[in-house]
């Protein structure tokens, strides 16, 4: 199994069960969650069904490529469903078998973990879906996203992708993972995921750990928080707004990463992304209802 | 005897959080019961039983009477002359009352009833008990939707919330399904099996009646019953173990928690790398629970073996994937427990103590650093006291908070103090001072043992007494259930300490004061309120102590008031007095003593006693006691004479008036008295003996 077949079957098996196939959305992250696709549609009425990678950073987690088994960024396949379908639990179990996995010859348990995202004032319950003693996704039922009140309630589904590929090949270096095969008029040639991604985690796990600059950084996270207040409160731009609450965001986990914030300060931090990102989904709901009074009145004038 | 049914309900959800099962399954209960009280449908209690398992709550009520007894009741109306006119035909108000009740004028009687004067319209109605299929209807989607759910969830597009969403529901009574719905999902006769059992048979699991639930499940690969379930896995890693020549490492609590998350057990035994071993133990053992909620094997000696046991969901591992799966992630997680480890181990343990100045220790006593600096001072001045090492005990102290700021304990909490002493180990501490950090949290509960070694029982008081007597000088005082920083445990551990040890230089309030000392601007209350505080949450922690160590009432009764400033003194006299528990003659003492106080109350009596002033012969034995009495130097020797003094005084009180008209008799007897009360009070005040 090589990991872009993995996000192949991923994407093919979830677009035959009515999601729309989406795009990893091309600001710095820590989760798939964090994608507008998810942040947004999760909130409001409307049903939404969407399935997409993400390329996830954990500034925290880098080891510049040399531990085996973790990563400055790894992949999520996340899959959000609205509202969460009766059989959700069994769709996800179908999907580990289209992945390749024979459940008659495993086992297979959800574990309670709920989830919570701090920054982006989500929580909801669930489970860590452990199969074979390895936790390979996260089941979230959403109860509240950007501080509201999830009705209907969405259903997330997180992959590990880099995770499930080791362990469905038994290989224990996420280096030594094949990521697909290349052909040319010359031949065959397999490439492994550390000639795709091993420099890239050595580099900027010595950014994260040692080359970032720190006065840089908060001025940086200082900036994206004024910006975004800007656009939101004074445009109603929720979208705009909302990328710098996740520029923010990725500022404080490279300033976390290398111990720069205190624990004492470090919930006042989280907070203040987190009120960015709350007024950014409030300006979305506002939105979204005179979007809703102007194709009634339409309707009524017709 | 009407005719009785059973009642079995189950509830299929997708998997319930571990620690909600049992809650919720014995709030059920209750609630049934209360329900089935008010209803009179299960007379004398019935019997009820209930299962879980990761996606089932289940009950079997039995007993339960097929339909409510006939409520019989009786209804007083109007007098008998206004029902009734002179002819004796009904009145307009006696056919009002016959309408009222919904019967014939007719069934009307007329007769006295107690309390009223004349006789009135009495009628006697039955009401019919409902059927209890009816009752049951009504109720349990009340019930059920009542129950106290600590972290419920909505799902989809309905309001309703659970614990997690309800799938399925079985519901029997009798042989009849109790017709009832819960969001949408309808109470029928079947249920659902494991999932490896539905791969081949898709439909439900048809419950043909309610004895066959168990059975039925079980051929669809579930044991429902968490005893069955538990018991299963502590017998196969008991095998699995002794087959690699060791023994499981025990741990109840994980032991509950694997048969709360499978439905289907079976365990099996991995491998990991020896290279691993070199980790220690308490890393070893936390990982694998934490991580992966494996159990560690270990030899006889107490040493680990490379093996692990983990509990599978399901009866069998067919292809050996369960087994290679669960090694592979191990490998994983201990190959980050040796990157915590071995980064650790690459700056010096005290090199971190300037960044706990960052870390909040609480938002009023300030950071770590501060408390460290109030731990050190304390434990150097314990140390001195008590004769031990005071440098060893500083630096014992400055080290002991160090490890929060490790990687391996920012992994796992739980091993705090133990990593600390760990480091200091390999960094070739002394061996008082790595042990003494590694010991600091100790005893971590009520059964734990204490610190073994002397400067690790200093560095743990010291710790525990900066984290009381800091919260008391702010005001946290527990309360009622309210102990949200565990000041109850902290306070028994320094009673556990200093009485197991049996350190009598110091008490449980001077330690206190010790430990105010350095709180300096941080106390926000005044030192006295905090002391008194103090002084009665200590006599509490004490008194408890006495009690676990398990002295009779009357020893605890009458020791503890003579003091407890010196636990190792209490101690001694609570032995001393154990051995006169049962004796006929401290009962008498006991009786003698309140009489002395009694008398005493309003007197000033004086301390030198003129035996030569005496009269009766009762008195003169007593001055004699009393001068051996107050020669002897232990407890035991002089609860023996105590003894051999019941019988002398009774003979005083019965032959001897103490108030009597001559002043300097008088002064001498009261003295007598005094002398000998003064006595008393050097092991016990035996007024309170009874």
């Amino acid at each position: 199994m090589h990991v872009q077949e993995l996000i192949l079957r991923l994407q093919r098996y979830w677009a035959d069960r009515g999601c729309l196939v989406g795009q990893p959305y091309d600001v710095e992250k820590g989760a798939g969650t964090m994608n507008p696709l998810t942040f947004f549609g999760a909130l409001g009425t409307k049903p939404w069904n969407v399935g997409y990678v993400e390329p996830s950073r954990r500034p925290g987690d880098g080891r510049y490529g040399e531990n085996p088994f973790r990563l400055y960024k790894h992949h999520q396949f996340q899959v959000i469903l609205k509202p969460s379908p009766a059989a959700v639990q069994d769709m996800y179990i179908a999907s580990l078998e289209a992945m390749g996995i024979d459940l008659s010859k495993h086992d297979l348990r959800f574990e309670e973990d709920n989830w919570e995202s701090p920054t982006l004032g989500a929580w909801g319950v669930g489970w860590q879906v452990v199969l074979d003693g390895m936790e390979i996704t996260q089941f979230t039922y959403f109860q509240q996203v950007g501080g509201v009140d999830c009705r209907p309630v969405t259903a997330e589904l997180t992959y590990g992708i880099e995770r499930i590929c080791m362990f469905l090949t038994g290989i224990d270096n996420i280096f030594d993972l094949t990521w697909g095969e290349v052909k040319t008029d010359q031949g065959v040639f397999p490439i492994k995921y550390g000639e795709v991604r091993q420099r890239e985690e050595f580099e900027l796990s010595a950014y994260s750990f040692e080359h970032a600059d720190l006065e840089f950084h908060w001025r940086l996270f200082n900036d994206f928080e004024k910006e975004g207040w800007r656009l939101v409160s004074e445009f109603g731009h929720y979208l705009s707004a909302y990328e710098q609450a996740l520029k923010m965001s990725h500022a404080f986990n490279v300033l976390d990463a290398r111990g720069a914030v205190s624990t004492t300060e470090r919930p006042g931090i989280i907070k203040r992304v987190r009120d960015l990102a709350c007024a950014c989904g409030k300006a979305y709901l506002a939105n979204e209802a005179a979007k809703l009074s102007q194709e009634e009145k339409a309707e009524v004038a017709r | 005897m009407s005719e009785t049914k059973t009642l079995l309900l189950e509830l299929h959800c997708e998997e319930i959080p571990a620690r909600f099962l049992k809650p919720l399954v014995a709030d059920f209960e209750k609630a049934f019961l209360d329900f089935a009280g008010q209803n009179q449908v299960l007379p004398g209690g019935g019997r009820l039983s209930s299962s879980y398992s990761p996606r089932k709550l289940a009950w079997k009520v039995e007993g339960l009477l097929a339909a409510q007894p006939d409520q019989v009741e009786t209804q007083v109306g109007p007098p008998q002359r206004m029902c009734l006119d002179d002819k004796g035909e009904p009145t307009q108000t006696g056919r009002k009352f016959a309408e009222k009740w919904g019967i014939d004028f007719a069934a009307i009687r007329f007769e006295q009833p107690a309390g009223k004067k004349e006789p009135c319209a009495v009628v006697t109605l039955t009401k019919q008990g409902r059927p209890t299929l009816d009752l049951l209807a009504e109720a349990l989607p009340r019930l059920v939707s009542g129950l106290h759910v600590p972290k419920a969830m909505r799902w989809g597009t309905s309001e309703f919330t659970f614990v997690r969403p309800i799938r399925n529901i079985l519901c029997l009574f009798g042989a009849d399904v109790v017709p009832f719905e819960l969001d949408g999902v309808k109470a029928s006769s079947s249920t659902w099996g494991h999932r490896l059992h539905h791969m081949k048979h898709p439909e439900p699991v048809a419950i043909p009646a309610i004895d066959a639930y168990e059975p039925e499940l079980e051929k669809a690969g579930i044991l429902v019953s968490f005893d069955r379930r538990r018991a299963a896995i502590a017998a196969q890693m008991k095998a699995l173990a002794a087959e690699v020549g060791g023994r499981v490492v025990e741990d109840e609590a994980l032991l509950d928690t694997l048969a709360e998350i499978v439905e289907y057990p079976s365990v099996v035994r991995g491998q990991f790398p020896a290279e691993f071993m070199a980790l220690p133990k308490e890393v070893l053992v936390t990982s694998l629970k934490e991580h992966q909620k494996s159990f560690c094997i270990e030899d006889e000696r107490g040493e680990l073996l490379p093996y692990f046991l983990a509990a599978a969901n399901r009866p069998d591992d067919p292809e050996g994937f369960i087994k290679s799966g669960n090694e592979w992630v191990l490998k994983a997680r201990l190959y980050d427990a040796r990157f915590f480890f071995e980064e650790d181990l690459r700056t010096p343990l005290m090199d971190r103590l300037d960044s706990l100045s960052h870390l909040t220790f609480h938002r009023e006593l300030g950071s770590y650093a501060e408390k460290t600096a109030r731990i050190a001072a304390i434990a150097s001045e314990l140390a001195g006291r008590l004769g031990l090492d005071a440098e060893q005990a500083l630096s014992a102290a400055r080290a002991s908070k160090c490890d929060l700021r490790t990687l391996m304990v920012g992994e796992f909490p739980e091993l705090q103090g133990i990593m600390g002493g760990e480091y200091l180990r390999r960094e070739h501490a002394p061996d008082p001072v790595w042990k003494a950090v590694k010991e600091q949290y100790q005893p971590i509960a009520a059964e734990a043992p204490i610190p073994g070694t002397d400067l690790g029982g200093v560095l743990a008081l010291a710790d525990k007494l900066d984290t009381l007597v800091g919260c008391f000088a702010i005001g946290q005082i527990p309360s009622g259930s309210k102990d949200p920083l565990a000041l109850r445990r902290a306070g028994a551990g320094i009673v556990r300490i200093l009485w197991e040890k049996g350190w009598s230089a110091v008490g449980p309030l001077e330690l206190c004061r010790m430990a105010l000392k350095p709180l300096g601007e941080r106390a926000s209350r005044p030192e006295s309120d905090t002391l008194e505080a103090l002084e009665s949450f200590f006599r509490d922690r004490v008194s408890y102590q006495l009690e676990v160590a398990g002295y009779a009432g009357a020893v605890r009764r009458s020791a503890l008031p003579v003091g407890w400033a010196d636990l190792a003194d209490l101690r001694g006299r609570c032995e001393a007095l154990s051995a006169f528990a049962e004796d006929a003659r401290f009962a008498s003492l006991g009786q003698s003593a309140k009489r002395i106080a009694n008398i005493l109350k309003d007197e000033v009596p004086s301390d030198d006693l003129d035996a030569a002033k005496l009269q009766e012969a009762e008195e003169k034995v007593l001055a004699e006691h009393l001068s051996r009495l107050e020669a002897s130097t232990d407890h035991a020797a002089l609860l023996a004479g105590l003894a051999e003094l019941s019988g002398p005084l009774e003979d005083f009180f019965t032959a001897v008036m103490v108030k009597c008209e001559d002043p300097s008799l008088r002064g001498a007897r009261l003295s007598l008295l005094h002398r000998l009360r003064r006595t008393f009070l050097r092991v016990a005040d035996f007024s309170a003996w009874q």
